[in-house]
């Protein structure tokens, strides 16, 4: 199994006037290549923390982050972009779609900042919108569409450059149960196929299973870590 | 970001907020066109000033005079130490002087020309004829003056007006003369009496009459030579001879040194002459040239060209912190979109250069149309203004507002870097956001 994300003592803590939250205290913790990891836990947990730490958007207290060889917490902001760019996807609760822009337009984004030429990006956007099942929705606005129909638009969203790792924050969080189901199903599926890293975090301990590894959080600490499948089944 | 794209979603953006765009660039419009308007004034008062000197005589030609230098006399010899002479030598020295085109001295004199029944006072211009070519006479018929000419003579252009038919004149009756000057016969007389018998007990002179051969005649216009005739120098000098022996006048040893009152000097550009003029009046002699007069007009036009376009200038400031207002509230809309595109792999330097982008196109959109808006109020004050700007010293039938070719490039550029400088801060505050903080607010 080939280390992918090594973190070694990582601490963040939010000063918040005088008073020092410690959002998390001292984690270590090793993600695989190719592995599905849910992270799980209440809200001030620090399962959002760490989920934006892994991907650069906000820098550790302390320690060390070491996603393949490359040391995240030493990036400036433009190495950051760049990296995110080239190797991270994204899926949010609120989907945050641009909602000027149609479907296609959204999903065809991140390709722009790479410097794809439209039609290639376009022709990408488009079957990555078909895999969604959103083939009849390309030119529709975020707000024409359900909030179902727009997680689907940011899941293509996330996995169109074919990035090494999808991040995803509560990804079925305003979504309603069955829906829940076939984004989980949709996301996974997704992973598997392109043979990426898939980091979820949430709090819903029905969504958990979905993991081949399941972290607890609890205050900042890994509380517990369940093996939920063999490693063997999915590598 | 390759650049399409970033010109595309430029342009989307700004279509996106049209009312505003428009209303931002309008103050852009104003701006620019009100600071070329204002600067066209001035090109126009200084084109105005500029043809009334030109009509005044050559910009380019320096009149020389004969210097009386410092004042001071000499006690010994009684001349004035350094008084420099004005002769051939002089005239010679003049013509080594870098960028002078031709230099020729100046006798005038003073008589009648009879032609039939007209006659005309007139002034005789006597210049060397070798270099009238190199001097800006404009010729209308015939010919200049040329090396071997005698009684040869060139009319200004306003010459024929000034013969009247004195028998006429006399009965009360002016006719508008009638008078071919290439063709009639033309007899030059320094006798002015023009006719009248002499007073008894007066003892007139008794001079020759000169018979002259019209060669050319210049063109209409010019202030300084439309009431003049030119003749070779050296026949203005033997007339005068002649003259004065008619009238017994003393012979003055002033012949054997040929010294001139007057001389002119070419310049081969008018960036040259107040160089030159200096380099003579270093050397003793009085210079005058209307580039002196040029020289304070384009000082006060240059002042008064700066007075309009910082009035200009003050409105285009008004847009520039229009166009920082409308690129800020824009980040505040965009902030979300702004974390969004950083998360998902934009980088600071796209983010600047988009914001940069609009603002520098709102720049150019607002250069644009206020060119074009400068023209139409440009060619409305040519058309309509005349009447009012006709009162406060510009000539008739000149134009009021001048755009030369190099401000509406000059205006573009300008708008434009108006635009990528007030969107600078914006671009730095949309560069600094966090992205993490910026995606989450709603």
């Amino acid at each position: 199994m080939d280390e992918l994300i090594n973190l070694k003592n990582v601490r963040k803590v939010y000063r918040m006037g005088d008073e020092k939250i410690v959002a998390l205290n001292d984690i270590n913790l090793t993600i695989y290549r190719e592995e599905f990891v849910c992270l799980l836990g209440t809200s001030g947990s620090g399962k959002s923390t760490l989920l934006n730490l892994m991907a650069g958007l906000e820098k550790p207290t302390k320690g060390e982050i070491i996603i393949g060889k490359h040391h995240i917490e030493k990036m400036n902001e433009k190495q950051l972009a760049k990296f995110r760019q080239l190797h991270i996807g994204f899926v949010f609760q609120s989907y945050n779609l641009i909602p000027t822009l149609s479907a296609l337009e959204n999903v065809s984004l991140s390709l722009t900042f790479r410097g794809v030429p439209k039609k290639v990006r376009e022709k990408m956007a488009k079957e990555m919108l078909v895999a969604v099942g959103l083939g009849n929705r390309l030119r529709h606005k975020p707000s024409e569409m359900s909030g179902g129909q727009q997680q689907r638009v940011s899941i293509a969203r996330a996995f169109v450059g074919n990035p090494e790792i999808v991040f995803a924050d509560e990804p079925t969080g305003n979504l309603d149960t069955k829906t829940t189901i076939e984004v989980m199903d949709l996301i996974t599926d997704m992973a598997r196929e392109h043979k990426q890293t898939l980091i979820i975090v949430t709090h819903d301990p029905e969504i958990a299973p979905y993991g081949d590894r399941i972290i607890h959080l609890r205050d900042g600490s890994i509380e517990k870590i369940v093996q939920n499948k063999k490693k063997e089944d999915y590598a | 970001m390759n650049r399409i794209d970033l010109i595309r979603m430029g342009l989307k953006n700004l279509w996106r907020r049209k009312l505003r765009t428009f209303l931002t660039i309008l103050g852009v419009l104003i701006g620019t066109s009100s600071i070329i308007v204002m600067l066209s004034i001035g090109f126009g008062m200084q084109e105005s000033y500029m043809g009334m000197l030109s009509r005044m005589g050559d910009l380019t030609t320096i009149n020389v005079y004969k210097g009386y230098g410092g004042g001071y006399m000499d006690a010994s010899s009684g001349r004035k130490s350094n008084e420099v002479k004005l002769n051939d030598e002089a005239i010679e020295n003049f013509k080594n002087i870098p960028h002078v085109v031709a230099a020729t001295p100046l006798v005038e004199t003073w008589g009648m020309i009879v032609s039939g029944k007209n006659m005309a006072y007139v002034t005789l211009k006597g210049i060397d004829p070798n270099s009238m070519q190199h001097f800006e006479y404009k010729i209308a018929e015939g010919r200049l003056l040329e090396p071997g000419d005698n009684l040869a003579v060139v009319f200004g252009g306003g010459m024929r007006y000034n013969f009247y038919n004195e028998r006429d004149l006399k009965r009360g009756i002016y006719t508008p003369p009638d008078v071919d000057l290439m063709n009639d016969r033309m007899v030059f007389t320094f006798d002015t009496s023009g006719g009248y018998p002499a007073m008894p007990g007066e003892q007139r002179p008794r001079y020759k009459e000169y018979n002259l051969k019209v060669v050319g005649v210049l063109q209409e216009g010019n202030w300084d030579t439309d009431y003049s005739v030119f003749m070779p120098i050296d026949t203005v000098q033997k007339m005068i001879k002649e003259k004065e022996k008619a009238e017994n006048y003393p012979q003055q040893n002033k012949s054997k040194d040929n010294e001139y009152e007057t001389a002119l000097v070419k310049v081969d550009s008018i960036d040259h002459v107040e160089e030159v003029q200096q380099v003579i009046t270093d050397s003793g002699y009085n210079a005058y040239s209307l580039s002196d007069s040029l020289k304070e007009m384009k000082k006060m036009s240059s002042t008064i060209q700066a007075v309009l376009g910082g009035i200009g200038a003050i409105s285009l400031l008004v847009a520039a912190i229009g166009i920082t207002n409308t690129m800020v509230m824009s980040i505040y809309e965009r902030t979300k979109e702004i974390g969004i595109m950083k998360v998902i792999g934009a980088s600071i330097r796209d983010i600047k250069r988009l914001f940069l982008f609009e603002s520098a196109l709102i720049g150019l959109l607002g250069g644009i149309f206020g060119i074009g808006m400068s023209f139409l109020l440009s060619f409305g004050l040519n058309h309509f203004g005349s009447g009012f700007f006709m009162n406060v010293g510009f000539e008739p039938g000149s134009k009021i507002s001048i755009i030369p070719i190099w401000v509406v490039f000059a205006a573009l550029a300008f708008s434009t870097f108006i635009g990528i400088l007030s969107g600078y801060y914006p671009a730095r505050r949309a560069m600094k956001l966090s992205a993490i903080e910026a995606i989450r607010t709603e």
